[in-house]
């Protein structure tokens, strides 16, 4: 069985761990029935698209939120502006637009 | 190994390639290198292109590792440019760059920073990156603060790229406009052997903001012309344009495609056109980031007439030298250059006025003298 990877819970955060049934199409992670936000998206990703429909998805987005207040308050800039996975899963080679429109080769990022 | 460099210059962008950009880097980095007496040149590899050179006193290293996600390549590099500038620490009095990649390792250096914001990631990353969250462009955008107001200096090459690049907080006296520019196309350039009789052209890359699709459904109300072609200079490959081949074969245009054509090829093709096309789409890319087609500088120093979208970036380069047809209405756009085509006299005229006004101030002699004026200031300080 493979285990739903969304995080969980209050005061201590876990896994959720029941069967998956899904993967999250943005990030790969396994999701289970109770866990599948917004357009299959696990509620992380979801979250980090202001698609805020499921409540697990509110959850993330006020950690990640939380996470930002911090990392300003602290002036951390690196840990603040570092990209996380749910960051960098929007720029795998197949979540591109239409590849062919890719300017280049895909190392292209501005093209002035 | 090196001797300690005391300039460098640092982009995350493949050198030398059939785009603009390219033609960019080529005569800003001289610039620079010529001041300093060479320097290093860190950019992107790929293809055929060594890893390593050295020509006069530049040292060229190119970043070859193949790291599939766009983001994670862009933070190798970023690691990797540092690597390159830590040989030459304690020489190293500039660093030219031109995107926040390249200015991050820059910053972890004592030498004044140079940023040219010719894009801005946060706004262009979209187009073609479209699962890319609003928290994480936001994430670049800070990124892209954080290195301009950094910067000794940045060099933008239109007003709507000051506009934006001070909305992001660099104060206006250290902002610099310095337009991009063409070098004259001598008149007796010869004719493309493969060219048609009659045609209009299109130079450039082939992304959406670029309005190809548009020139195509223009060009589509132009069948009566059976004597009139459309050339596609494309600065990318034949297979990253297949959907708009496609279109124009669904649309049964008479196109003539040529793809990644060496830049001094693109001059015989300009010159000898009937017109040149710029049809910019009224995007955010376009509109609040701003840019400086090139395409438009290089026709106007082929004494080409250009039919472009009324845009204000298009405006700043053109001024009133061209027809102007509102963007994304192929009617419009192909009214325009029927008209054009009917009145070649207006059209040469505009033409040799474009031409006369690179002359007189629009060369990328007068582009690299006013870089100069900005390593001036930023050395004097």
């Amino acid at each position: 069985m493979t285990p739903c990877a969304v995080t969980t819970g209050f005061f201590t955060l876990g896994k959720c761990g029941r069967m998956a049934v899904a993967g999250c199409p943005a990030c790969g992670r396994a999701i289970c029935a109770d866990h599948i936000a917004e357009g299959g998206q696990c509620p992380e990703c979801a979250a980090a698209r202001n698609q805020l429909s499921h409540p697990a998805a509110v959850a993330a987005q006020r950690r990640r939120a939380y996470r930002h207040r911090s990392a300003e308050q602290y002036a951390d800039t690196v840990w603040y502006t570092s990209f996380d996975s749910y960051d960098r899963a929007a720029f795998d080679p197949n979540a591109g637009a239409s590849q062919d429109y890719l300017d280049d080769g895909d190392d292209a990022l501005v093209d002035s | 190994m090196a001797d300690g460099h005391r300039a460098a210059y640092l982009a995350f962008d493949r050198f030398p390639s059939a785009k603009g950009s390219a033609v960019h880097i080529r005569h800003m980095a001289a610039e620079l290198f010529e001041r300093y007496g060479g320097g290093l040149l860190c950019v992107l590899g790929g293809g055929d292109l060594p890893a390593y050179q050295r020509e006069h006193g530049v040292e060229i290293v190119r970043f070859t590792e193949a790291v599939p996600n766009l983001l994670d390549r862009a933070q190798a590099f970023s690691t990797w440019a540092a690597d390159r500038l830590a040989a030459h620490l304690d020489t190293l009095e500039i660093c030219h760059v031109r995107d926040p990649w390249s200015a991050l390792p820059a910053l972890t250096t004592d030498a004044r920073l140079v940023y040219e914001a010719n894009g801005l990631p946060s706004i262009e990353l979209p187009y073609a990156w479209p699962m890319a969250a609003p928290s994480t462009l936001a994430k670049i955008r800070e990124m892209e603060e954080h290195c301009l107001r950094r910067a000794e200096a940045v060099v933008v090459p239109s007003y709507q790229i000051k506009n934006a690049v001070t909305e992001r907080g660099v104060t206006p006296d250290r902002v610099h406009l310095i337009p991009n520019g063409a070098d004259p196309v001598a008149p007796d350039v010869p004719r493309p052997p493969d060219a048609p009789g009659r045609y209009v052209v299109y130079v450039g890359a082939l992304q959406p903001w670029q309005g190809v699709d548009v020139l195509l459904r223009a060009f589509a109300r132009l069948a009566d012309l059976t004597d009139l072609s459309l050339v596609v200079c494309s600065s990318v490959t034949r297979s990253r344009a297949r959907p708009l081949v496609r279109l124009a074969e669904n649309l049964n245009i008479p196109v003539i495609w040529r793809f990644q054509l060496p830049h001094e090829e693109v001059a015989g093709w300009l010159a000898h056109a009937e017109l040149s096309v710029a049809p910019l789409t009224a995007t955010p890319r376009n509109l609040v980031q701003g840019c400086s087609p090139i395409k438009v500088w290089e026709s106007m120093a082929a004494g080409t007439a250009v039919v472009a979208s009324d845009l204000p970036v298009i405006r700043e380069v053109l001024g009133d030298l061209g027809r102007f047809v509102p963007p994304g209405r192929p009617a419009e756009l192909s009214r325009a250059i029927r008209v054009l085509l009917e009145y070649p006299e207006i059209g040469r005229d505009l033409g040799d006025r474009s031409r006369q006004k690179i002359i007189d101030g629009y060369t990328w002699k007068h582009a690299r003298s006013r870089l100069s004026g900005v390593y001036d200031l930023v050395v004097g300080h």
